[in-house]
């Protein structure tokens, strides 16, 4: 309040803007924990009540989600390589790493797709019982999110040549860091809850 | 096939031409949105409504279009009580009185959906929007643009659940909507998938606003203001907010699960193939308790506020005042079972949360102890908002007696269900927080609009609502512990049609209540210019909102404020501390562009939610893509934000100047 | 009637006590206000039971013990404001004191003896009234009832007696009854006699149970409290306490009946209806109530069990 204690403002607004919005990315992130914790406690609990015969262990196939694994955290890797070259300010490099990560990605949601597809084709449909239902619901949520991510690495990788490397595209880059690597935790946590748990 | 494809499960036969309450309504809503939508063009204001208010990203704006949305949705969760209340009273004996039940079922869930919902949560944001930014001395929220998509999406909740009057129906399943009677099994029309998605697409709205406002607070308050400075409403909202991120992505979640089992047969709460009910029970008061605390707390910030402005003293026991709200909020998270003791859990597990829920009454209890001291050698003046508060006190006090008192589980054996609860609920939500939020509305009414509220009719109206709600609502304790339950359509025992024909007389007072806050309303624009608050601080305020001139210019702060105590604004009056006008130094200041985008994405959203309920697979997907598409278009435009010219600053601000020394 | 409250008044003089009658005072005022309805008391104000006994005392307990806080609130609430407007000019005017360790331990402490208070009673009297064990203090092995919830109607089974009713339970006075609940066709729905004690949900594919004890004869009305559906508000049900010979009696007679519980009998009960008229039905199909509960328990697959046989419609 006092006039003369008052310092030119718009310096500073300018400068927390990145800080102010990170962190607000940040508490998108922990709703988003919040949405799978929701989902893995349905799972957990519709897993866990009466029936025995789960009927999910007799389907899997551990060999192909240890390669999805893979994809999913090699594409995580060839994305830390692309924020690296945005600091290098190496503009193809960049793009070249993204379309690589959107590749792994990809190939990802082929193989639990597919995955999905022969399970219902075998029997373990979505629509047979509530574990049925709470492992499609899970897994697909977390591949939803992964083609969400792909989408967004798709337009960056449009975006980078127009944004010219300024401060909102390393800004969005960071964001989509943060993104790409939480799905990698939540697949963490899909991995051994649904899957090894499922076929212990 | 096409036809399928296009229109679903939507045909002629949607529209219940039939019922003529409906056609009647109808009709009535029809002319007024024709006659708004004439005046609209023959005054030539398409452009400026475009302009200043749909593409608006400025909180001050967005707060009021808020507030309107919660106004008029009043208007309506009111007419489905007053169709209860008169069913209720009609309906005993062998009379069926004029609702049939699968009408009436469809507006007690409509009713409890959009008074918390419609109204409650966008007269809360309301507040926020209004005030906060101004109370801690920022010039906008934090996101700016998230802000306009948080209210368009609501908004667009509110209208699909408005669709449902007129296209196919409401849910009869209760506001919970607990299945299996939400399920397809036992509900298979439409009003469910109503349900649904207008509370998902109004609940991603007030998570982004959540989010929004958590930002806000930790990152924009001006030099000076530590967390133990900020003004108490400040606290009360960050406690709210930060209970909106932890439980609305549950809601998200348990109305997703239940939509799946409706769209694609799956089995999460279904009552056969390894469903489970009792999740869905668990997860929507996981998210519906502390929804609770999310209104509540708001409210105590308003009666903070209100309580030491007019008895012109300091808040008593701040500190105290913060740490009640934190305990609080912590501990609406591990209260959810007390909605559901006569599930069968264990008598361990209901005395568990028992008494975690009534240990939530302690720091309830303190915080009313330091609102009287507040009042304790002050200087009280009985204006409308101190009114509001005053009548709180009782309000709430009963309330919240009956709260603990159903707390205690063999109690809750006896009273769950019935209208003992009903009474419960209505003492706090009524007495609690909407007493609060029209405390609030009409003391920082000036701030916003630029004049006062006319005291007659606002105290008027107070008469009214505080006669009407004891009328209403006590009875209804009574009934419940007789044994009569909720959601009732009829009852045989005609001893009980007194209790409902006073609750009946209750409802008409608050009508008459509702009635005079219209007046007061028009009365106020009428007499604007008497009314006109030219100083900005029209009840010798303590809090950084009332430093600026009102309303707040659209960059709320010429020069950003500095605090070094908690009321400063107070004591630099006190002290006569306040700048000095000729000493402002005025600079450009940043601001975002208005843009369409948080409206048109949010209209798509609409179209997905109202094609997935029809099952219109097309429309479906052009809606859901069309929202995308916009929101990635946004991401490719960098021309969204521009300087406000010094000199505008400077010309804006010495006319205020100007204005308040020839009042002098 | 005054007189005899006051008489009452005088032989029990606790402060709950006189709580309760303050209450029942005030019901019986408005009653009387209300244009002099009967003055008969149901629902909690007219305990039949041992449960509803304990939990109506539990009732009023807690009212006053709230009373300490509430009553001292709303005085002050008035009071000061009162007393401190600013037309009356009190000298008395301390801007600037908002902070005293005294007072606010004070009123922390307070409000928390109270609550330690309370949740002691609740964690005893929420083990001691639990309604899954057997009732404390009664004797004696308890009479079964199985009670099944369909489409707006009650259905009881005696599995011992071999008898059957719907909308109508008759049960000894003086006797412990444990209930078995479930539902079928019916969403969510919750077994409640106000007059007796609590009340319990019942679900699909599961087994909740309450026991109850009667201890004066008589009709007391029973319902189902939680919405389920259209026909919500018609699903109540008479509850007869009679003495134990008489129950008897009447055990033999409805043996005699020829209406059989078949299995096509009960399927008939499945049709969704409304406003039912007790009915009585004797032999009921053996395990019936167990295989209700393994019908849903082990379903699977997108159709509900009973869409084969009948449709869930509402009129």
């Amino acid at each position: 309040m006092h006039a003369e204690a008052v310092v030119p403002h718009d310096e500073h607004h300018h400068h927390d803007t990145d800080a102010t919005d990170v962190f607000g990315f940040w508490l998108y992130i922990m709703t988003d924990c919040i949405l799978f914790g929701s989902l893995f406690a349905t799972f957990i609990v519709l897993n866990s009540t009466g029936m025995q015969a789960s009927g999910l262990k007799s389907h899997l196939n551990l060999y192909d989600i240890l390669i999805e694994s893979m994809l999913l955290l090699a594409s995580n890797f060839t994305f830390c390589l692309a924020a690296l070259n945005l600091y290098k300010q190496k503009l193809l490099k960049v793009q070249l790493w993204l379309a690589t990560s959107f590749i792994l990605g990809a190939s990802f949601v082929v193989m639990e797709v597919t995955e999905f597809y022969h399970l219902s084709k075998e029997g373990f449909r979505w629509d047979l019982n509530g574990q049925a239902s709470s492992f499609f619901t899970l897994v697909g949520t977390h591949g939803l999110h992964v083609t969400f991510g792909l989408i967004w690495i798709l337009m960056l990788i449009i975006q980078i040549p127009i944004l010219k490397m300024n401060k909102v595209a390393r800004r969005r880059m960071t964001y989509l860091g943060l993104f790409w690597n939480f799905l990698d935790i939540v697949w963490i946590f899909v991995f051994t809850i649904v899957y090894l748990m499922g076929a212990i | 096939m096409l036809e399928k494809l296009l229109f679903g499960n939507l045909t002629l036969d949607a529209i219940p031409l039939h019922v003529p309450i409906l056609m009647g309504t109808f009709a009535v809503v029809a002319l007024g949105a024709i006659s708004v939508l004439l005046l609209i063009t023959i005054m030539g204001k398409w452009k400026y409504l475009w302009n200043e208010w749909i593409c608006s990203v400025d909180h001050k704006k967005i707060g009021i279009m808020y507030l309107i949305l919660a106004m008029v949705m009043m208007l309506r969760g009111f007419s489905d009580a007053v169709l209860m209340r008169s069913q209720q009273a009609l309906a005993a004996g062998h009379a069926a009185g004029y609702l049939p039940p699968e009408h009436y079922d469809q507006i007690f869930s409509a009713h409890g959906v959009i008074m918390i919902f419609f109204v409650a949560m966008p007269f809360m944001f309301a507040l926020l929007n209004m005030v906060l930014p101004l109370q801690i001395g920022a010039r906008d929220v934090a996101y700016p643009y998230l802000n306009s998509i948080s209210f368009w999406l609501t908004f667009v909740g509110a209208m699909l659940c408005n669709a449902s009057l007129f296209i196919g129906n409401f849910a009869r399943a209760g506001w919970l909507a607990y299945p299996p009677l939400s399920e397809l099994y036992y509900s298979p029309d439409v009003g469910v998938d109503y349900y649904i998605w207008c509370l998902q697409i109004a609940g991603v709205g007030t998570l982004l606003a959540g989010i929004n406002f958590i930002v806000t607070i930790f990152k924009m308050r001006c030099p000076g203001m530590t967390l133990m400075k900020m003004p108490i409403f400040v606290w009360s909202a960050l406690c709210a907010m930060i209970l909106v991120a932890l439980a609305f992505p549950v809601l998200t979640v348990t109305l997703g699960l239940l939509s799946l089992d409706r769209l694609f047969d799956m089995h999460f709460f279904t009552d056969f193939a390894g469903g489970n009910p009792m999740l869905y029970i668990n997860l929507i008061w996981v998210w519906g308790h502390p929804e609770v605390y999310i209104l509540v707390l708001p409210a105590f910030g308003v009666f903070s506020e209100v309580v030491a402005t007019f008895s012109k003293k300091k808040l008593f026991g701040y500190t105290t005042m913060v740490w009640a709200m934190a305990i609080i909020t912590l501990l609406s998270f591990i209260v959810w079972l007390h909605h559901f003791f006569t599930m069968g859990a264990g008598a361990d597990v209901n005395a568990f949360f028992g008494i975690a829920t009534m240990i939530i009454a302690i720091p309830t209890g303190v915080k009313v102890f330091n609102w009287l001291f507040t009042m304790y050698k002050g200087r009280i003046t009985l204006s409308t908002p101190m009114l509001w508060v005053i009548a709180f006190f009782t309000t709430f006090a009963i309330g919240g007696m009956t709260g603990v008192m159903m707390s205690v589980p063999p109690i809750d054996f006896q009273v769950h269900n019935s209208l003992f609860l009903i009474a419960h609920f209505h003492n706090v939500i009524i007495g609690g927080v909407i007493f609060g939020y029209f405390a609030g509305l009409i003391y920082w009414f000036p701030k916003v609009f630029g004049f006062r509220l006319d005291e007659f009719w606002g105290k008027l109206s107070f008469a009214c609502w505080i006669i009407g709600f004891y009328l209403a609502f006590m009875p209804l304790y009574i009934l419940g512990l007789s044994g009569v339950m909720r959601r009732i359509n009829h009852y045989s025992d005609t001893m009980y049609q007194p209790y409902f024909i006073v609750a009946a007389v209750g409802a008409a007072f608050i009508g008459v209540g509702v009635l005079f806050q219209i007046i007061q309303l028009i009365v106020s624009i009428k007499n604007r210019k008497a009314l006109r608050d030219v100083t900005g601080d029209p009840w010798n305020g303590r809090t950084l909102e009332w430093s600026i001139s009102s309303p707040a210019p659209l960059y709320n702060f010429a020069v950003i404020p500095t605090v070094s105590e908690i009321d400063q604004f107070w004591l630099d009056k006190e002290k006569h501390n306040l700048p000095n006008i000729h000493d402002i130094h005025y600079q450009p200041i940043h601001y975002p562009k208005n843009t369409p985008i948080g409206f048109i994405a949010s209209l798509f959203a609409g179209l997905a939610g109202f094609a997935i309920i029809w099952h219109m697979w097309i429309p479906g997907v052009v809606g859901f893509v069309g929202m995308i598409a916009v929101l990635i278009a946004r991401t490719f435009m960098t021309d969204i934000d521009y300087y406000i010219p010094a000199e505008t600053v400077k010309e804006t601000e010495l006319a205020h100047f100007k204005e308040v020394a020839n009042a002098r | 009637m005054t007189l005899m409250m006051k008489q009452e008044l005088i032989n029990k003089s606790s402060f709950t006590c006189f709580c309760n009658h303050l209450f029942k005072l005030g019901v019986f005022l408005s009653l009387l206000t209300l244009g002099g309805c009967n003055s008969h008391l149901v629902g909690m104000f007219a305990p039949k039971g041992l449960i509803a006994h304990q939990e109506h005392k539990l009732f009023f307990d807690t009212l006053a013990l709230m009373m300490i806080v509430v009553i001292p609130v709303i005085i002050m609430s008035i009071t000061f404001v009162y007393h401190y407007q600013v037309s009356h000019r009190i000298r008395d005017y301390k801007p600037n004191w908002s902070h005293s360790y005294f007072l606010e331990s004070l009123w922390w402490s307070i409000p928390c003896v109270i609550i330690l208070i309370l949740a002691i009673m609740t964690w005893k009297k929420t083990h001691e009234l639990d309604p899954y064990h057997k009732i404390i203090g009664i004797q004696g092995k308890p009479m079964l009832v199985q009670a099944i919830a369909l489409p707006w109607k009650w259905l009881f089974i005696y599995p011992e007696e071999g008898i059957a009713t719907v909308n109508y339970l008759e049960i000894p006075v003086g006797v412990q009854v444990e209930y078995w609940i479930t539902t079928d066709n019916v969403p969510m729905s919750a077994f409640f006699v106000p007059q007796l004690g609590s009340q319990i949900y019942t679900m699909a594919g599961m087994r909740t149970r309450l026991h109850l004890i009667a201890d004066e004869v008589g009709t007391y009305d029973g319902m189902n409290t939680q919405f389920n559906g259209d026909g919500f508000s018609d699903m109540h049900f008479e509850t007869h306490v009679v003495e134990p010979a008489e129950m008897q009696r009447w055990v033999s007679e409805v043996k005699k009946s020829s209406n059989y519980l078949t299995d096509d009998a009960y399927k008939e009960l499945l049709n969704p209806t409304v406003g039912d008229k007790p009915k009585y039905f004797s032999k009921p199909v053996p395990e019936l109530f167990n295989n209700v509960i393994m019908l849903y328990m082990n379903s699977s697959g997108a159709v509900h069990p009973r869409s084969n046989q009948l449709k869930f419609e509402k009129e």
